[in-house]
């Protein structure tokens, strides 16, 4: 259904994405993880043609058969929403806080499918009731700043599903949550992809978040996919040196339940755009560096060098 | 570090506009008060680079004493509004308690009255006025400063060191002077310039409405609501100072927000 | 939210009456004596004094303070001393001007100031930005009155479409809006400058918020999302302004008036000035300060309406 190949994006600093290559069949669900800043974010943006006006992508991103980068302006609108849906990393600030929440859920409806705004709003019920809110029709008149992040976050994605999109992509859609209300939007999302046979892209720099919900894993460092394959493998067995540093990482799970508390992480943070290196992203940083990772770009997967040897 | 751009156009303007005020006071190319009737209305020419008035005043001359006058009126009522306010805010921050909430409180009321109705009232008490203007525009300015002078002052009663000085028995006044000052001189600055080309353009309104400047003194308010009579005959005069009013206020606002860019780049509002 | 608009109400109130008390003190107790303006100062003082008594001036400020006030409330603002006729029947003969000129040019204002705002925000650092920041430092530079007078020079001495001033009664609304265009396009367009910069910047700030993308994200078109989305979370600011605009219109208006030569109360005002009638100044510089104080009050009143956050707040 989705087929992406060779997908970068430009800025004026550098490539913030370099060749990226997926591809998902329907219902299926794909993680993927990464530190802050390796261009999540951007790539879930890229597949709804919503880079940045300052970026120049270019590659191919096929959904459906039809080719998106590139695609007129039009074009993009019509798959927005109704094919392909996303999820925003900031709960609390997704949505509109001057229209009420029935209203927020029933324009695209109307837009789109030419509901009356009766119909729209009966839907928009029904939508609130399928994320798990409880008493939906009196929350269709509530005001976003009337309720919890986790309702929030619930509504958010009641408004991606509006309109029955084939592809949810949720960008870390639990990161301002406590862990309790995460594992059950997690869970939803699961569920939702299941019942509706809707795939999904669940972008998350929380590996247990991904473990929880997705069969397929990529791992994004520095504008490349460095690994990827069924999610249980890589996890259990990770190839690339970043993704045993990233799952060396995690918190151990009993260790505490607040995530407030710090990370530990992989030593050094990922380098601005103009400072990452031409050759494997990851060469500065890597443990087991070798002399020409800093100038040449592994391929495969892993894309590593002491991995091709 | 590069020079924002409004800060060297600003800049420019504003020495222009200093410039030929200051050379009015040693020098004009005629007398711009002499009424010489026989030479009314002359187009451009050597002597008279922009021509003469209705009455055969020089246009040039008129406008640089007009520069000078505009400026020493702007300058005089916003340094006098803003020395008053600026006191008036730090005695605020200082003092705190009820003296804070009335001088904070008058200063939220006095936005109903702009320069205009200030100077229309004294205008109906005392008759229309050079002096007048000037204590209209000046006090306007007070509540603007008072609230630029305290918002920066109340930011530095609550460091650190200042409540250290104050609890090792420091008087307010004396803190006021070491460290408050210093620190609230960058944004009253700033705040200066911006006002004064609100001064100019205040000036310019009154006098063209004959409440500031009062015949004969050349002002470019005057020049442009005598040249108002005169539009189908000569239109030309109507032109200049109005050229000059937009040039002068035009360099104080550039000047004032290449300033502010400058002194504090992370908060680049819009005004 | 009954108790914050009632709260509202009362500081309000309580303003307007500071207003009133702070015009009518500076306005009585500066040195200036009507009788002598009226009388003329070949008068006796005898005869001075005789009027003062009538005109109740010999009385404690404080109780012709609430004398005054106490008309006011009801409509009354005593009998000018130049025109011999009720202060509160030469308003009501120009205010219909006044308040024709100030909506025109208002409407005006706020429709080309959100138009050219929301334009230079969603072309941010391409020329139509510069092209409207510009516009914007000018018109903040170019007083209104000359503004007019630029205007008067093309549209009336030369191509004379337009007349340069004056005014035609309502008899005839063709003849009286035309009138009314000049004026009403001075004043909007300095007053527009202001509020397109203010509009400008804060739709920048709020197309950086999330809840747009998700706006674009569900499919809506780019102008849908502007001025159904980003636009009303943009307007606590830019009502803002245009609240404290208010006092610039009303200044501007007098100007104005006294520009294109239009009966309505900026001339008024001045008539009252040269004829040294401080009754008429004293109503007048109360409506004047009134009107600019109602704004403010009504502005409060719009943050309420735009943004159910502050609705919420009792
Ligand atoms: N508008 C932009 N202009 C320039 N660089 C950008 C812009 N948006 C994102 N980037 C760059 O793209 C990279 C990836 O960002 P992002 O996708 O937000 O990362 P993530 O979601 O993984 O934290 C970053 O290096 C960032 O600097
Ligand atoms: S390519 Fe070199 S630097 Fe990059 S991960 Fe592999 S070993 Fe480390
Ligand atoms: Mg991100």
């Amino acid at each position: 259904m989705l087929e992406v190949s060779g997908l970068s994006v430009a800025f004026k600093a550098g490539l913030a994405l370099r060749g990226a290559a997926l591809t998902l069949a329907k219902g299926e669900r794909l993680g993927i993880a990464g530190e802050s800043g390796s261009g999540k974010t951007l790539l879930g943006l890229s597949l709804l043609g919503m880079a940045p006006e300052a970026a120049h992508v270019t590659g191919s991103v096929q959904f459906d058969g039809q080719e998106l980068v590139g695609a007129p302006e039009t074009a993009l609108r019509s798959l927005r929403g109704q094919r392909i849906a996303m999820v925003f990393q900031e709960p609390l600030s997704a949505l509109n806080p001057l229209r009420r929440v029935g209203d927020l859920i029933a324009e695209p409806l109307r837009l789109h499918r030419g509901l009356s705004r009766a119909a729209a709003l009966d839907r928009a019920a029904a939508l609130l009731a399928e994320v798990g809110l409880p008493d939906p029709t009196a929350r269709l008149r509530q005001y976003p700043h009337e309720m919890s992040g986790g309702q929030r976050q619930r509504v958010t994605i009641a408004l991606a599903l509006a309109c029955d999109p084939d592809l949810l992509i949720a960008d870390e859609p639990t990161t301002a949550l406590d862990v309790q209300v995460a594992a059950h939007i997690l869970d939803l999302l699961r569920d939702l992809s299941t019942r509706r046979r809707m795939a999904l892209i669940l972008i998350s720099h929380d590996l247990r978040a991904i473990a929880r919900v997705t069969d397929r894993l990529a791992i994004l460092y520095g504008g490349d996919i460095v690994e990827q394959g069924p999610t249980a493998d890589v996890l259990a067995a990770p190839r690339h040196p970043y993704t045993q540093g990233l799952i060396a990482a995690r918190p151990v799970l009993s260790a505490s339940r607040d995530r407030r508390q710090p990370l530990p992480t992989i030593p050094g943070n990922v380098p601005a755009l103009a400072d990452l290196p031409p050759g494997c992203r990851f060469s500065g940083r890597c443990p087991v560096e070798l002399p020409h990772c800093h100038s040449t770009r592994p391929t495969g997967n892993p894309a590593c060098h002491r991995e091709a040897t | 570090m590069r020079l924002p751009a409004n800060l060297l156009i600003g800049g420019t303007l504003v020495a222009l506009v200093l410039g030929t005020a200051a050379l009015s006071l040693v020098w004009t190319p005629h007398d711009a008060t002499r009424i010489v009737v026989a030479m009314k209305f002359q187009p451009p020419s050597w002597s008279h680079p922009l021509g003469t008035d209705q009455l055969g005043r020089d246009v040039v001359s008129q406008l640089m004493v007009g520069a000078r006058n505009s400026v020493a009126i702007a300058l005089v009522a916003v340094l006098l509004g803003g020395g008053i306010g600026t006191a008036l805010g730090l005695l605020a921050a200082a003092v705190g308690g009820w003296v804070e909430e009335v001088v904070m409180r008058l200063a939220d009321f006095s936005f109903a009255f702009p320069a205009l109705l200030f100077a229309i009232m004294l205008a109906a008490v005392f008759g229309p006025s050079l002096t007048n203007a000037v204590i209209a525009i000046a006090f306007i300015n007070i509540p603007v400063f008072a609230r630029v002078a305290r918002a920066s002052a109340a930011q530095v009663w609550t460091r650190g060191y200042v409540l250290a000085a104050a609890s090792a028995g420091r008087g307010r006044a004396a803190i006021t002077w070491d460290h408050v000052i210093p620190n609230v001189l960058a944004p009253v600055t700033v705040q200066l310039t911006i006002e004064f080309a609100v001064g100019i353009l205040a000036e310019a309104a009154l006098s063209y409405l004959g409440l500031g400047v009062q015949p004969p003194t050349p002002s470019w308010g005057r020049m442009l609501s005598e040249a108002q009579t005169l539009l189908y005959l000569a239109p030309q005069l109507a032109i200049w100072p109005g050229v000059c009013i937009m040039v002068a206020v035009l360099g104080f606002n550039l000047l004032g927000d290449g300033l502010r860019d400058l002194s504090d780049p992370m908060l680049r509002r819009a005004r | 939210m009954t108790l914050l608009i009632l709260r509202r109400l009362l500081g309000f109130a309580l303003t307007l009456l500071a207003i009133s008390a702070a015009v009518f003190f500076l306005m009585n107790v500066l040195p200036g004596d009507p009788a002598m303006v009226i009388l003329g100062i070949e008068s006796t003082e005898d005869a001075r004094a005789a009027l003062r008594d009538q005109l109740g001036l010999n009385d404690p400020v404080i109780w012709r303070y609430l004398a005054w006030l106490g008309g006011a409330v009801q409509g009354d603002f005593g009998v000018s001393y130049s025109f011999k006729v009720p202060v509160a029947e030469l308003i009501a003969e120009r205010l219909p001007m006044t308040l024709a000129l100030a909506g025109l040019a208002t409407v005006v204002t706020v429709a080309l100031a959100l138009v050219l705002g929301v334009y230079a925000a969603t072309h941010h650092g391409r020329a139509g930005d510069w092209a409207v920041m510009a516009f914007s430092q000018l018109g903040i530079a170019i007083p209104a009155f000359w503004l007019s007078m630029l205007l008067v020079i093309l549209f009336a001495v030369t191509l004379r479409w337009l007349p340069p001033g004056g005014f035609p009664g309502w008899d005839d609304p063709i003849a009286a809006l035309r009138a009314l265009i000049l004026p009403a396009t001075a004043l909007a367009l300095v007053q527009s400058a202001v509020l397109a910069r203010v509009t400008r910047s804060a739709m920048l700030e709020v197309m950086r918020q999330t809840y747009i993308r998700t706006a674009t994200a569900t499919g809506l078109s780019p102008a849908r999302v502007m001025w159904r989305h980003a636009l009303p979370n943009a307007l606590v600011p830019i009502v803002t302004i245009i609240g404290m605009q208010v006092a610039n219109l009303v200044t501007g208006t007098i100007v104005i008036e006294n520009v294109f030569y239009l009966p309505g109360l900026g001339r008024l005002v001045f008539q009252a000035i040269s004829n040294r009638d401080l009754i008429t100044v004293q109503a007048m510089v109360t409506l004047f300060a009134a009107i600019v104080v109602t704004a403010n009050f009504l502005v409060d009143l719009a943050y309420l309406w735009i943004d159910p956050r502050l609705r919420a707040r009792t």
